[in-house]
């Protein structure tokens, strides 16, 4: 916007939003007036004194179709139906919702007003900041009736004092939260309100809670009071969505090498080093994952630089059970593996071609890999509910490593039908060895192909 | 208005690497589409017109340097940036994978990261890239998305 628009400007410490909207209306001013604090910028458009529409810049792009929803007020085909044509839109949503009779003229209405104010009472708020008025109209898209200046800066007033009443809190408009995995409790025998209903039902890791405000149409402030609530009856908890990025990508990291490893070791054809391969490739796996878990576990976050000492203990106190269980009950080789500072130690495993040769190895080896393969699918369900629960980013997870687990299972089936193979050719050995001595001779006995233990596709991947 | 989001086509054959590439992707506003052989690759090359291809070298089928070639003498695909994903890490592969027309080469394990910030940096002006054509497709795969 040229500079020569401009017709008033100044800092919000000295005058604050509400002097200047106040100022406006009187004298019935038309133009935009912008508000910027930090990264968040406000735009608002007036004619003759009053709020013909707003914009807020830092406003989540969250869809309100999808939380119309959640909370039972627009069926999943009608959302679709309007967001094809909407394309992200609110305004065109909104008009389409009206236009088809899926929404009242007045809902709209209220809900576009209600916007309007939840920006300015949150704005209100801020202490730092500029403020410039330009003459130019900006046009904005908008269905609103024309507000009252007055009327709007009540209500956003009233809002913002909500806030300060409030207190400390952690939780700011764009907390997010989500459902706690472990709820089994039936939620209607807690009396919980209609309200708290509806914001336990946004909880789902992702609508901010300046979203469901606009979606549900009560204040902020009372959002925060309704979260609160619900995470002291530990029925929610607070994402933290940068924490999950990180986390997303280190466990895709420790997947890929594995995943890698796996495709490497694919090359060994003996069976006893493909076995062993697979050993490896698990432990590494296990350990990788006890790694990130000494970092990303709910019980260290938060706390800073944690000594190694306690990262070891807790990790031990978490897995060491879960393993000896798996050792008692399936997998008595697993008792020869043991926890060091943090890590699975399956050196006596990988060394036991130094005491057992042949097919007791290879026996000792396939136990090994189908125990460990059972103790790797228990540390990582353990950890992605611990980490993340039943959040977007833990079903992502979940689908990439049952992924990953496919390809190590497709190993594991290389393994057992080489075996059936090998008894099958052992049986037909000896049916034709017994045929032979009994004076018939046998022409026909199926020949071995060289190489058993891979099928053609197995050795292609692995050229 | 909803932005136009650039699609990318992952070529691997391990399901592991096309879903973690995808979700990594798709995190980045990235819409990702996958084969897990050079013919289905071929294939969706044609269909979907990707402003990018992850490209795997040991495929089944095709390798990774014929499907890159089969791409590269094509006049309506040959300007599509090509990243070579692959095991292998010699300087002979890199090569090979240069004369065949890739325009990166990444190496397996890859990170993350690195991942998206090769992918980002290669997808720079791929609205320019895109043939008139595509757009019709384009714009109903924004609607859908």
């Amino acid at each position: 916007m040229e500079s020569q628009d401009r017709i008033m400007d100044g800092d919000l410490q000295t005058l604050g939003l509400q002097s200047v909207l106040k100022m406006l209306a009187l004298s019935g001013k038309t133009g935009t007036l912008f508000v910027h604090s930090g990264p968040e910028t406000l735009s608002i458009s007036l004619r003759k004194g009053q709020i013909m529409a707003l914009h807020e810049e830092s406003y989540i792009k969250t869809d309100l179709l999808s939380m119309l929803c959640l909370i039972n007020k627009l069926n999943p085909s009608r959302a679709q139906a309007i967001r094809e044509v909407s394309r992200g839109n609110l305004q065109v949503a909104l008009a389409m919702l009206v236009e088809r009779n899926w929404m009242s003229v007045d809902e709209m209405q209220r809900r576009l007003e209600f916007a309007v104010t939840q920006s300015i009472s949150h704005a209100l708020r801020w202490v730092d900041g500029r403020f410039s008025f330009h003459r130019q109209l900006v046009t904005m898209e908008s269905q609103m009736r024309p507000l009252d200046i007055d009327s709007v800066l009540l209500e956003a007033l009233r809002q913002a004092d909500e806030w300060e009443e409030m207190g400390e809190t952690s939780l700011t408009r764009m907390t997010v939260a989500r459902w706690l995995p472990e709820v089994s409790k039936d939620v209607r025998s807690l009396g919980l309100s209609q309200e708290h209903i509806e914001v336990l039902c946004l909880s789902n890791g992702e609508v901010p809670l300046q979203a469901m405000a606009m979606v549900l149409m009560i204040p902020e402030a009372r959002v925060v009071r309704i979260m609160n609530r619900l995470l002291e009856l530990h029925l929610i908890e607070v994402v933290d969505t940068a924490l999950e990025a990180e986390l997303q990508q280190d466990l895709s990291n420790i997947i890929i090498m594995c995943q890698h490893t796996l495709a490497q070791r694919r090359q060994n054809n003996a069976p006893d080093q493909h076995l062993l391969g697979l050993i490896e490739t698990l432990s590494q796996c296990i350990n990788g994952l006890l790694i990130h878990h000494g970092t990303y576990a709910k019980s260290m976050r938060g706390r800073g630089q944690i000594p190694l000492t306690e990262i070891v203990r807790y990790l031990e106190r978490r897995f060491d059970h879960p393993l000896q269980v798996i050792a008692r009950q399936q997998y008595p080789i697993l008792e020869t593996v043991t926890f060091t500072n943090g890590q699975l130690d399956c050196s006596e495993i990988i060394h036991l071609d130094k005491l057992v040769k042949g097919e007791q190895l290879e026996a000792f080896y396939w136990e090994a890999v189908l125990g460990l393969a059972t103790f790797l699918r228990t540390v990582f369900s353990t950890l992605l509910n611990d980490e993340v629960g039943n959040s977007h980013t833990g079903r992502q997870l979940n689908y990439v490593w049952k992924a990953f687990l496919t390809e190590v299972d497709q190993e594991i089936q290389q393994y057992q039908l080489y075996k059936a193979q090998k008894s099958t050719q052992q049986m037909r050995k000896r049916h034709s060895e017994n045929v032979y001595q009994m004076g018939v001779g046998s022409s026909n006995a199926p020949q071995g192909d060289g190489n058993l233990y891979r099928s053609p596709e197995t050795q292609r991947r692995s050229k | 208005m909803m932005e136009p989001v650039p699609t990318v086509l992952v070529v691997d054959d391990s399901p592991t690497v096309r879903k973690i590439v995808q979700m990594t992707l798709q995190r980045e506003r990235i819409r990702v589409i996958t084969a897990g052989d050079g013919l289905s690759a071929l294939t969706s090359v044609a269909d979907e017109m990707p402003a990018l291809i992850l490209l795997d070298i040991q495929l089944p089928r095709m390798d990774g340097y014929h499907i890159c070639q089969i791409i590269r003498k094509n006049l309506q695909f040959r300007t599509i940036p090509i990243i070579m994903l692959s095991g292998k890490d010699g300087l002979f592969d890199k090569m090979r994978g240069r004369l065949a027309g890739s325009t990166e080469y990444l190496t397996k394990p890859f990170d993350s990261v690195e991942l998206v910030q090769t992918v980002k940096k290669h997808l720079v002006g791929w609205q320019q890239r895109m043939p008139p054509q595509y757009e019709g497709m384009r714009s109903r795969l924004r609607h859908r998305g």
